[in-house]
């Protein structure tokens, strides 16, 4: 390509060759190591990413790769760059098949940001193709990346579950060939593509049935843990969904990019800690990322913490476009009886003994025979402690018992334990050490140690030889 | 058979079924006759699956069968039913138009649920339906309606809600529903009250007859004294303050060990 390049694109020019330099590099002493710096180095440059740019890097490697499939599968993405539909031409790769696909996964980033979805969709395609015939450890972060945009595309173009038998097979081959990153990223993919659709059922089993690599990268543990704590709401295991969710928001980084994240799952994560019938806390509202978008879950809560049921159904009749946009009405319905519980808590500490009808008044409940109901129904979940009195019409409730005197406090403390013993525990698994330099270092003190030797050993030879030559040993120290 | 005799069988299941007085038995034999029908029709010719009157017929089917097994009391085979019924009901619903029977039968598997006690397949199925449907198609409304009464613990509401039913094919599932429902009020009547006498508990847990309460006071295991009519109900607050030894040896040895560890 004759054309007279500007400053810029010379310079992403030579930033792709020097990451191309890292991928072989990488392939050459098989350490991922390389390839994740190749690929930081292209992603800053994604703003700049021009077809003309890609295509001139692409001539260049070809003309030194010389080989016949590279060709092939240069030639599909030059097709899609020039956005004309591609003959899915079979890219069987049998040469460094982490730069074909690299060169693949920028030019899909350039259709994604120039919204060119169709041929996008078809390029990913064909390079999901070249993967499932080249199964390499070094391939692990690219091929992680290209099905994130494969599954991407098809999003866009809202036909998510077109994409649903590719990437269930790829899982199956990336779980077999141990490539970790692809398999964690395939599952989240596969879990965020069921909730699409709501197909909690399956989405559940397929948790269920797989193991999510425990090394994967930090931000798509994140991104499964969210998941997670969705599916298990839904399923009303309201207490693993809380732990998976408070650990997602603690995995995602806290800066500009994830703020959407945080909104996200901060926003179910009010709703599953009211369903626990514990209330947030009043901070968590101020944080200025998540004040605006929480403002409708925090009027919800304070309905909750109240127990006023009026002013729930008035929130949730309020906001119900919004609850609905975030998928979580359903959950939100749920609450109804949260309320109420919080309702008949407040009064059991308010009144040591209080007659049905004014619960009945207090709450807006239907009839004096349903309060009796639920209240009969607290008391035996616990909620509060009291006895009622049918002849009489009223509750009686038992007297306040100190907290400290039962095992709780306990139960709290070994709690908190448990965090940060597992905390330390992950934090010591998480550290790396660089493993040549402490050889390099121990080469060092053996040096150190075996000139010590030879000079106690010389200090004893000199001690028979008297006096004479220590201001020369001094020297040569 | 051909797809015609099959179609033909179809219609006259489907009538035999709506009627006043089905003959559930002579029935039962046709819908496995048509269920075979319908396999041997997919074998021989793979390509009629893409066929929606051929779905159209599949879906009948299933319907019937679900239909049946209501009728019949099998619970086992609803389920079945159902589970075959559902890429008609969700999702693109294989391009078919709604059946009519179709929120019938989805309200009837919710209730089902609520029965079994399934409340988190009860959510999730929730889920999956129509906002638009879940707030007024009536056979809809009636099982979330009685799932937030449960919920709450407005028995009371539950109990009408038996008189209020969308179809009288509902009413079977109701009827499972209250022997559990009495189960779970007579385990908060023992908590919440230490005594009640004998027309109160009897119009609390639903009964219509004395002889009805008492065994089932008895099978409870409540104190039942005939001279001042009441029953009485063990509390068992006691043991909740315990100290729990064990428990505390087993965290003080996992501390001990993960210290260890560290140090």
């Amino acid at each position: 390509m004759e054309v007279e390049a500007t400053p810029e694109q010379k310079q992403a020019e030579t930033h792709l060759a020097r990451s191309i330099k890292f991928l072989q590099r990488g392939i050459a002493a098989s350490e991922t190591h390389y390839i994740y710096r190749a690929l930081r180095t292209a992603f800053s440059l994604r703003k700049r990413l021009q077809p003309d740019v890609i295509a001139e890097i692409a001539t260049a490697y070809n003309s030194n790769g010389n080989s016949q499939s590279i060709k092939n599968c240069l030639n599909v993405i030059f097709e899609s760059l020039q956005q004309s539909p591609t003959e899915s031409t079979p890219a069987s790769v049998t040469c460094e098949p982490e730069v074909c696909l690299f060169l693949g996964l920028l030019s899909a980033l350039y259709l994604l940001d120039n919204g060119h979805i169709e041929s996008g969709a078809n390029l990913t395609e064909v390079l999901v193709e070249a993967i499932s015939t080249a199964q390499r450890r070094t391939l692990d972060p690219i091929s992680s990346r290209v099905f994130f945009y494969y599954a991407r595309f098809f999003e866009v173009a809202n036909c998510l579950a077109d994409a649903r038998p590719k990437m269930l097979s790829a899982l199956q081959a990336a779980t077999l060939a141990g490539m970790k990153e692809t398999k964690a990223m395939l599952l989240t993919l596969l879990l965020r593509n069921y909730l699409h659709y709501k197909l909690y059922d399956q989405a559940e089993r397929l948790t269920a049935k797989s193991s999510f690599p425990a090394d994967a990268p930090n931000n798509l543990l994140a991104r499964h843990l969210y998941y997670l704590g969705h599916i298990e709401a839904i399923q009303l295991n309201y207490s693993q969904a809380q732990t998976h969710l408070l650990e997602a928001t603690r995995k995602a980084p806290s800066n500009a990019a994830t703020a959407g994240f945080q909104q996200t799952v901060h926003k179910i994560y009010v709703i599953v800690e009211l369903l626990m019938g514990n209330i947030p806390d009043r901070s968590l509202f101020r944080v200025p990322t998540l004040k605006k978008p929480l403002q409708p879950y925090l009027e919800l809560t304070q309905a909750v913490r109240v127990g006023d049921l009026a002013k729930f159904q008035d929130v949730v009749g309020k906001y119900q476009d919004r609850f609905l946009k975030d998928n979580v009405l359903a959950l939100i319905q749920r609450l109804r009886h949260n309320v109420i519980k919080a309702g008949i808590r407040s009064i059991s500490v308010a009144y040591s003994r209080i007659s049905l009808r004014d619960i009945c008044l207090k709450l807006h409940l239907d009839s004096e025979e349903d309060a009796e109901y639920i209240v009969a129904k607290a008391i035996r979940d616990g909620v509060i402690d009291a006895t009622i009195d049918h002849e009489n019409g009223f509750v009686q409730s038992a007297d306040v018992h100190n907290v400290y005197e039962t095992s709780d406090p306990q139960y709290a403390f070994d709690r908190r334990i448990a965090f940060c013993l597992g905390l330390y525990n992950d934090s010591v698994k998480s550290m790396r050490y660089p493993d040549s330099n402490h050889r390099k270092e121990l080469a060092s003190t053996m040096e150190v140690l075996r000139r010590e030797r030879e000079l106690a050993h010389e200090l004893e030879n000199d001690d028979f030889d008297g006096d004479s030559d220590v201001d020369a040993m001094d020297e040569g120290l | 058979m051909s797809a015609r005799t099959i179609n033909k069988l179809y219609e006259q299941t489907y009538a035999a079924l709506n009627s006043q007085n089905p003959n559930l038995e002579a029935i039962g034999k046709q819908v496995s006759q048509l269920k075979v029908g319908v396999v041997k029709l997919a074998i021989q010719n793979s390509e009629i699956e893409a066929d929606s009157s051929f779905q159209l017929l599949k879906r009948g089917v299933a319907e019937l069968g679900a239909q049946l097994s209501i009728k019949i009391g099998d619970i086992a085979a609803f389920e079945r039913y159902l589970a075959q019924l559902e890429p008609y009901y969700f999702g693109n619903r294989m391009g078919l138009s709604d059946s009519d029977v179709m929120y019938p039968l989805i309200g009837l598997n919710l209730l089902r649920m609520l029965s079994d006690n399934l409340i988190a397949d009860f959510h999730t199925m929730i889920e999956r339906i129509d906002l638009e449907q879940l707030q007024n198609n009536p056979f809809i409304v009636h099982p979330v309606k009685l799932e937030q009464a449960l919920m709450e613990g407005s028995y009371k509401k539950v109990w009408q809600a038996r008189s209020d039913v969308p179809t009288p094919e509902y009413l079977f599932f109701m009827d499972i529903l209250m022997s559990t429902i009495r189960n779970e009020v007579a385990s908060c009547v023992e908590k919440s009250y230490t005594s009640l006498p004998f027309s109160d508990a009897k119009s609390v847990l639903f009964f219509s007859n004395m002889d009805e309460l008492l065994k089932f006071a008895q099978d409870h295991q409540w104190i039942v004294s005939p001279a001042e009519k009441r029953i009485t109900f063990k509390s068992d607050a006691e043991d909740t303050h315990l100290f729990q030894g064990e428990n505390i040896m087993k965290q003080t040895l996992s501390y001990a060990q993960e210290l260890e560890r560290i140090v």
